[in-house]
């Protein structure tokens, strides 16, 4: 089975190698996990380590911003799209929808025009306003998400996450069933202090990693490091320490 | 001998304001623009001749692969639909922009005409220069009179 790997250290070996091709995979968070720069790491590593092109399609924010904050990692995004290599489209998702539903896509001629293999998508909330009815906002979503697997794209889809902190509520429609792999970016509050932790949920037709890793959003982009030790109810937000015993009994060995 | 300085701060004076002629506003008004580079005049004058424009062809000169409804396009320069909908097919009767369909949606998008592109650039780089800007809007202030 072809790989596509993100490029980023730990991650890929979390994923058994990298995302399937062709595949969609989502990235779910609470605002500031770090989603974006993940997406956005994933498509500069894809460029510049793979020759793979690939295109941002943001429905939030503006596509300067992207090429200001892609800068703040040293990635020259606007350097990329003049190489073409690189295309960040500005639209909405009722636009992309019914343009990579037609016969004329716009969308499909950018990505025919940098040869793109790599697809962004920031985020699939957006898709909340366009259908109110959970069934058909699912169908949706299914169809635009096969809608980039048909343009031959590995996608990785941004969702956001209502809460900060503690039990999520999952949305009625739950485009997780829909999409071929899911990780979680959440908050941890270990000792009065805010770290993150990364769980690949589930990751179709391939093992993955089952442990929950810690990661860091640094100067170079989202760093996964080692797992949490000695700590259980990691996903609740407040873990709490294994007792010693466990520990001992169970993990140093 | 003329005093050049002089004669402007009579144009600007309010208290001399009653010595004004239609002539002399039009005079300032060439002095003003005789200093700019004469592309980015007639862009100026051509094209990008209404504040709404303005906002539109810096929008998508920093967005360049934008795609979208009239609708969306307004809330992300912070104006009203209804207010942009003539300046959007201006700029796509200057060829600044393209207008096509997509299912039942009507979508603007950057005009991938390169001379049109660089005309484009010229402008923005003009128009980060505070002293351009200033008497662009007096150009567009005055057009609107």
């Amino acid at each position: 089975m072809e790989r596509i790997k993100t490029g980023i250290s730990g991650f890929d070996e979390m994923l058994g190698g990298g995302y399937v091709s062709q595949s969609a995979n989502l990235v779910e968070g609470a605002p500031g996990t770090g989603k974006s720069t993940l997406g956005m790491q994933f498509i500069y590593n894809g460029i510049t380590q793979f020759n793979q092109p690939g295109l941002i399609l943001t429905f939030e924010e503006f596509a300067q911003q992207y090429y200001a904050d892609a800068a703040n990692f040293g990635w020259d995004f606007r350097a990329l799209e003049t190489a073409n290599k690189l295309r960040v489209i500005m639209t909405s998702p009722e636009v992309s929808y019914s343009d990579l539903g037609g016969v004329d896509s716009r969308i499909h001629a950018l990505i025919s025009e940098i040869g793109a293999q790599r697809i962004l998508v920031d985020s699939l909330s957006h898709f909340d306003r366009l259908e109110s009815d959970p069934v058909a906002r699912r169908g949706i979503l299914y169809g635009f998400i096969n809608s980039l697997k048909r343009e031959g794209l590995t996608s990785l889809l941004t969702r956001e996450s209502p809460a900060l902190i503690g039990e999520i509520e999952t949305p009625e429609e739950d485009v997780a069933f829909v999409v071929d792999s899911y990780t979680l970016l959440r908050y941890v509050e270990i000792e009065s202090a805010i770290r993150k932790a990364l769980l690949v949920l589930k990751l179709r037709s391939s093992d993955h990693a089952k442990d929950i890793r810690q990661y860091e959003i640094t100067r170079n982009g989202i760093e996964v490091q080692s797992k949490f030790e000695g700590r259980e109810g990691i996903m609740s937000g407040s873990p709490h320490r294994m007792a010693d015993s466990f520990v001992e009994a169970f993990v140093r060995r | 001998m003329s005093d050049p300085e002089h004669d402007q701060m009579q144009e600007w004076n309010p208290s001399a304001s009653h010595k004004r002629t239609t002539p002399a506003t039009g005079d300032l008004a060439r002095r003003l623009m005789d200093d700019m580079d004469p592309e980015v005049l007639e862009f100026l004058k051509t094209t990008v001749n209404s504040f709404v424009k303005w906002d539109l062809v810096i929008f998508f000169y920093d967005n360049p692969h934008t795609t979208d409804t009239a609708d969306n396009i307004a809330r992300y320069i912070g104006r009203d639909a209804n207010v942009i909908q003539d300046d959007l097919a201006d700029l796509v009767r200057s060829n600044v922009l393209e207008v096509h369909t997509s299912g039942n949606l009507t979508v603007y998008s950057l005009t991938k005409n390169p001379e049109v592109r660089e005309r484009i650039k010229h402008f923005v780089s003009a128009s980060d220069d505070r002293q351009f800007r200033v008497k662009a809007i007096y150009h567009l202030i005055r057009g609107m009179q």
